[in-house]
């Protein structure tokens, strides 16, 4: 028997905060216990995120456990870099709110 | 331990921040970032109109204010605010009269390799930093150093470390890449804003030690917040690899160590590791004009409304370069005007200057002569000019790294 789950808002138990490298955005994605990392890492794969934010194209993703956070690279999401970008948030400062605003199955135990 | 402020994140940052850091608590050292990938670009426009421009007018316009207080303090100034033209800044400091002594770092500047570009500056790191300080610079501006390095150039030149002391080099790169986006740190842009007071967060402090270890903290009173979460927020922002590179040291992000602390938080543990032997160059070249207008679309037949309009734009001023999106805020049925309607953005990108300005007058015309309803957030202006930004790699013993003391001695970095 799976453990009983919630559909929320990512954003209730994970913090997020998101930029610009040219044209490529960075996204950070962080929990504050070693629960919730557990269900992050696991949950929050290049193919969720892609689900989760279908305007992504090209992402890498790479696992900081001594911070409880993940970061992505999003390649290519902002052209030739924010003065060019015609995308709406040309410098991808709220990247991270949105993906924290998608609802997601979270175990009810780490909430 | 030194204890190294910041008061500025990026050109237009809070101007009163210099003051606030000078009279709210010690320092040794106060720092400023006014340098983005974006910056570059406009400081370039800057240079362009006069060649005596082209670095952060707002920093000199602080130190008018308060360098005398930092001197009486006895508390280093160090930044970045050169931009494109460290030496102009320097210069005028000097002309501020009041004795400090003041240096510059120079060599960032390598057009003369990318002859097409605006502007091309390598990252450089913190040795020309930490020459001027050791040789008892009161203020030291440069131009494109690597944010972080406003923090390890001071951190180094204190503790006297060694260009192999990676460790150390590491530890101070991350405290420098806490404070490098000032309120950033203290609880500004953060996802849990709800659980503390970010009306006006204090800027950052990091008390670095001989170890390279910092605690991050910021001065009594003032608002916002350190804690392990507000630090952990700055640490993922605008990274990539957990590999950090940079022109003095490769940074390992995952094994910074956070804890919390009676004043903020402590970070230790950061390993380093040698840097590449190339350095990171930014370019900017102008890519073309610009410009743009959102129309406002407001009840019934709003997909309709989208096409009509964009097909009557696009015979006026053809489709090539324009890129529409269609933002569906509205909802049916509304109470209130503005939650009845969509927003249909355009931006035209062209190379021609005149185009971008038809675009302008073609959206006005259709004022009366398009679909019901017809208004525009705001009227097209008549376009502007575009950079195009890319990264390029030198070799860094291509690159000019040099310190201008104070007196004007020259010295290889």
């Amino acid at each position: 028997m799976s453990a009983p789950v919630r559909r929320v808002p990512l954003g209730t138990i994970a913090g997020a905060r998101s930029g610009d490298k040219g044209g490529d955005a960075n996204l950070g994605v962080w929990v504050r216990t070693d629960a919730q990392y557990e269900w992050l890492r696991a949950e929050l794969t290049v193919e969720r995120l892609k689900e989760l934010l279908p305007e992504a194209g090209e992402v890498d993703r790479y696992e900081l456990p001594n911070l409880r956070a993940l970061n992505f690279v999003l390649h290519g999401l902002l052209g030739d870099g924010v003065a060019s970008s015609t995308r709406f948030d040309p410098q991808a400062k709220a990247l991270g709110e949105w993906l924290r605003s998608r609802h997601v199955d979270i175990p009810e135990a780490l909430l | 331990m030194i204890r190294i402020g910041n008061a500025s994140g990026f050109y237009g940052d809070r101007f009163s921040a210099v003051r606030e850091m000078l009279t709210g608590g010690d320092l040794d050292v106060l720092t400023g970032d006014y340098l983005a990938e974006l910056t570059m670009l406009i400081l370039g426009r800057d240079r362009v109109k006069d060649a005596s421009l082209g670095y952060a007018r707002t920093f000199l316009r602080q130190l008018e204010e308060n360098l005398a207080d930092a001197l009486a303090r006895g508390v280093k100034i160090v930044s970045n605010a050169g931009g494109l033209n460290p030496e102009g800044l320097a210069e005028a400091i000097d002309r501020l009269g009041l004795g400090a002594k003041v240096a510059h770092v120079t060599g960032d500047d390598v057009r003369d390799r990318f002859p097409e570009a605006l502007t091309a500056n390598a990252y450089l790191g913190a040795w020309g930093i930490a020459e001027c300080l050791n040789a008892g610079a009161d203020v030291v501006v440069t131009g494109r150093v690597t944010d972080a390095s406003l923090v390890v150039g001071p951190a180094a030149a204190h503790f006297g470390w060694g260009r192999r002391d990676w460790d150390a080099l590491a530890g101070a790169t991350v405290a420098g890449h806490v404070l490098e986006c000032g309120a950033q740190a203290t609880g500004g842009n953060y996802s849990f804003f709800t659980s503390i007071d970010v009306t006006r967060p204090g800027f950052p402090i990091a008390e670095v030690e001989a170890d390279g270890s910092s605690v991050i903290t910021k001065h009594d009173g003032t608002g916002g917040a350190v804690t392990v979460d507000t630090v952990t927020a700055q640490l993922l922002y605008e990274i990539g690899p957990p590999a950090y590179p940079g022109p003095d040291v490769v940074s390992h992000f995952d094994t910074i160590r956070l804890d919390p602390h009676d004043r903020g938080v402590r970070i230790s543990g950061v390993r380093g590791s040698p840097p590449p032997d190339t350095l990171k160059v930014c370019l900017n070249t102008l890519g073309g004009f610009r410009n743009s207008t959102t129309f406002v679309l407001t009840g019934l037949d709003v997909a309709a409304k989208a096409n009509l309009v964009r097909h009557q734009l696009e015979q006026a001023v053809g489709a090539d370069g324009l890129t529409w999106t269609l933002a569906r805020t509205d909802r049916a049925d509304a109470d209130t005007e503005e939650t009845a309607s969509a927003l249909l953005h355009v931006t035209v990108k062209t190379a021609d200057p005149k185009r971008a300005k038809a675009f302008s007058r073609a959206a006005v015309e259709l004022a009366l002569a398009s679909y019901p309803g017809f208004h525009v957030t705001a009227p097209p202006g008549d376009g502007t000019p575009f950079g195009v930004y890319r990264a390029a790699y030198v070799p860094r013993t291509s690159v000019r790294h040099r310190a201008v003391l104070p007196g004007g001695k020259v010295v290889d970095v």
